[in-house]
């Protein structure tokens, strides 16, 4: 099956890295993979095509914003592939009733605003994939996307040395809630028995100037002073080639998740290259939720309460972990590797 | 003819004057001509409809990506005006091959987000006749429609000789008007030439008068062009201050004729890409109705070409300063370049004119 993939190009975020890994496995398979555009250097590994017609399918990665789809960009696409062949990837939850978790995270700021989403989802294609195995719309279907890579881990003789005792690789959209009322207060009480500690990604050095403007302030709050005095160094956002890299800089590395994605139980892409880096990870979910993704010894690597004790534990006795980052390995590779994932992408565009 | 023009308008910038002239004018020559979406209040004279089966031709009125609608509102015109009932005129030179002049360009993918390729195949998508406001399209698959226009009726004063043009405008012949040189547009793509321009007219600021610049961004460079490293939005905010040169917010579009009216002078620019490629913008004309002389700062081929060999001595050339000491010391010869080329413009460029244009390329 030929697959072209429409979504915004952002080196540092979003859906990119599981682009690549579809065309990688889809060259195994003999499926033929692409993204729509022309070449691009910051993106050199990636196949690139402007022939829409020339594909079976064309899958839209639609995130938190619609505007990359321009009355310019989109007329090219759908004159030459009729609606039937079209299908849109649901990645941030937004073909949803509006929900709001606990009066913070939200897919939509109001009834206005939704509208205009479902009316352009229902628009563009046939089908909507929402990454996520209990969709709540009727005739959405669930299509885990994300997976694994066994290929892109990176093991203990080839990783960079260890900088920080603590990573967590993430932008800060929708997580100060979690981060400063579970993570830090628990960091703060051991901070001293830590090395260091650093967030690698976008908006944790201050609100962006445009926020208020969208009224996304909630989104981006952060407090700097707060991290300075627990000592958290923040870096830039890298791009989707290193993250995995960045990833191994650390003993442990931190997953978290928004809340309104984590509600839906929607996958991300952090949940797997979390594990091809060479580093422990943990993952602040509920321990059911760990193991419905990892299997059982996703248990064990779950964040849940007693962050602090766990931190310092994990740190203490690595080996014991390891033990578990490596069965929650054997499990992804047979349930979440990519191969998988793209036959069940082409079965569910098929169907 | 029925026809619905897509197009964001704006009360301060773009096309709004030309498209609301448009409405007007077929109103007057018995077609119908609207807006493609909701009603907006912004400019209330514009009626707009979303009944797209009602309209003969859709006319994508073309500056930046977000002149098309978007989705679902995209979908109901795409589906309900066929391709080839679609025009486009493609006012900044977009359907072209990358070009660079100074630091203009016509495609800026780190402002829009579109490369080159896809504003070419974009519009390709939308029609197939695809129109640019020049009397010389580059590429052989577009054609020269001027678009914009002069609309006679509006001009301030309808004097019929320069002594009394120079007589009924307190100032330009004894220094009554409250400034010396307005001009009213965005600081886009202008700082090079308004730089000159004011580097030659400083000797003369005491005779005259007050300058003004009215429009976006003329009190310092903006924070996102520092962000994305465009240069198009440079400024230079210490010359203005020793000129003191008075900066105002954008004028909106129905207010530009008469606030020009109260300078002497007012140039007219184009950006450096719009003078490589000859393309005209409502400007081009307006600034004839107002009750100021305009300074033609443009190719001396294109001041033939458009405004006809009467307008010659409007064009400064080289030595801005001579020609508008002249131009103060001896208005009535100036007044006189200006109501000839308000005439050649009213015979060669009128709004009435230019829609009859365009009802033959779409009847073609």
């Amino acid at each position: 099956m030929k697959i072209l993939f429409v979504m915004e190009k952002r080196v540092n975020a979003g859906s990119i890295q599981a682009v690549a890994n579809y065309m990688r496995a889809g060259d195994e398979f003999g499926h033929s993979i692409a993204l729509y555009g022309r070449q691009d250097p910051n993106f050199p590994r990636l196949r690139f095509s402007t022939e829409a017609s020339a594909f079976d399918y064309v899958v839209f990665i639609i995130e938190s914003r619609l505007q990359w789809m321009s009355g310019l960009r989109l007329p090219r696409i759908l004159s030459r592939v009729p609606r039937g062949r079209r299908a849109i990837l649901d990645a941030d939850g937004m073909y949803n009733p509006t929900i709001a978790v606990e009066g913070y995270d939200r897919n939509h700021a109001n009834e206005r605003e939704r509208l205009v989403w479902l009316t352009t989802f229902d628009y563009l294609a046939d089908k909507i994939l929402q990454p996520t195995p209990v969709p709540c719309q009727p005739g959405v279907i669930a299509l885990a996307f994300y997976g694994y890579d066994p290929a892109s881990q990176i093991r203990a003789d080839a990783a960079p040395p260890k900088r920080f005792d603590i990573v967590h690789v993430g932008h800060n959209w929708w997580r100060w809630r979690e981060v400063s009322n579970s993570l830090l207060p628990a960091i703060e009480r051991i901070r001293d028995r830590l090395d260091g500690i650093c967030f690698v990604g976008a908006w944790w050095d201050g609100v962006p100037p445009w926020a208020r403007a969208l009224d996304l302030e909630a989104a981006f709050c952060v407090e700097v002073e707060r991290f300075r005095r627990v000592r958290i160094e923040v870096r830039p956002p890298v791009p989707y080639s290193q993250v995995i890299p960045t990833m191994s800089e650390g003993r442990v590395n931190l997953m978290t998740q928004r809340p309104l994605l984590r509600q839906l139980r929607f996958l991300t892409s952090k949940y797997f290259e979390i594990f091809c880096a060479n580093t422990i990870p943990l993952v602040m979910l509920d321990p059911d939720h760990a193991e419905s993704v990892y299997g059982p010894a996703g248990r064990e690597l779950a964040l849940h309460d007693g962050i602090g004790d766990k931190l310092l534990d994990v740190l203490s006795r690595p080996h014991k972990y390891r033990e578990s980052v490596e069965q929650v390995r054997r499990h992804l590779v047979q349930h979440h590797s990519y191969q998988r994932r793209l036959q069940e992408l082409v079965a569910a565009l098929a169907a | 003819m029925k026809l619905l023009i897509v197009s964001k308008l704006d009360r301060y910038a773009r096309a709004v004057t030309t498209i609301s002239k448009y409405v007007q004018v077929g109103k007057a020559l018995g077609h119908e001509v609207a807006v493609f979406g909701e009603q907006l209040s912004n400019v209330p004279s514009v009626p707009y409809s979303l009944d797209v089966s009602k309209f003969d031709f859709a006319i994508f009125v073309v500056y930046e990506t977000s002149d098309f609608p978007d989705l679902p509102y995209l979908a109901r015109l795409l589906d309900g005006m066929p391709k080839e009932r679609r025009v486009i005129i493609d006012c900044c030179g977009r359907y072209n091959e990358t070009i660079r002049i100074e630091h203009d360009f016509n495609h800026l993918e780190k402002m829009d987000g579109h490369q080159g390729w896809e504003w070419i195949e974009g519009l390709q998508a939308v029609s197939d006749r695809i129109l640019q406001p020049t009397l010389s399209p580059l590429r052989t698959d577009v054609r020269p429609f001027l678009f914009h226009a002069y609309d006679p009726g509006v001009a301030a004063h309808r004097d019929s000789t320069p002594h009394q043009a120079t007589q009924t405008r307190p100032g330009n012949g004894d220094g009554g008007k409250p400034y010396g040189l307005i001009y009213v547009g965005n600081n886009w793509q202008r700082w090079t030439q308004m730089r000159r321009l004011l580097e030659a007219i400083e000797p003369l600021k005491n005779d005259l008068g007050p300058i003004c610049l009215a429009g976006w961004d003329w009190d310092k460079r903006p924070d996102w062009a520092i962000q994305l490293g465009v240069r198009g939005a440079d400024v230079d905010p210490a010359l203005l201050d020793r000129l003191g040169v008075e900066r105002r917010n954008a004028i909106p579009f129905d207010e530009v004729i008469e606030f020009v009216g109260q300078a002497r002078f007012t140039p007219i620019f184009h950006r450096p890409l719009f003078n490589h490629l000859g393309l005209v913008t409502n400007r081009t004309f307006e600034m004839f109705c107002s009750d100021a002389i305009p300074l033609l700062m443009l190719p001396q081929d294109m001041v033939e070409a458009i405004y006809g060999a009467d307008a010659r001595p409007l064009t400064p050339g080289d030595d801005v300063a001579a020609c508008l000491e002249d131009m103060l010391r001896r208005p009535d010869t100036y007044w006189e370049a200006v109501l000839k080329t308000r005439g050649h413009l009213s015979v060669h460029h009128s709004y009435e004119k230019r829609f009859k244009e365009l009802l033959a390329i779409l009847e073609r």
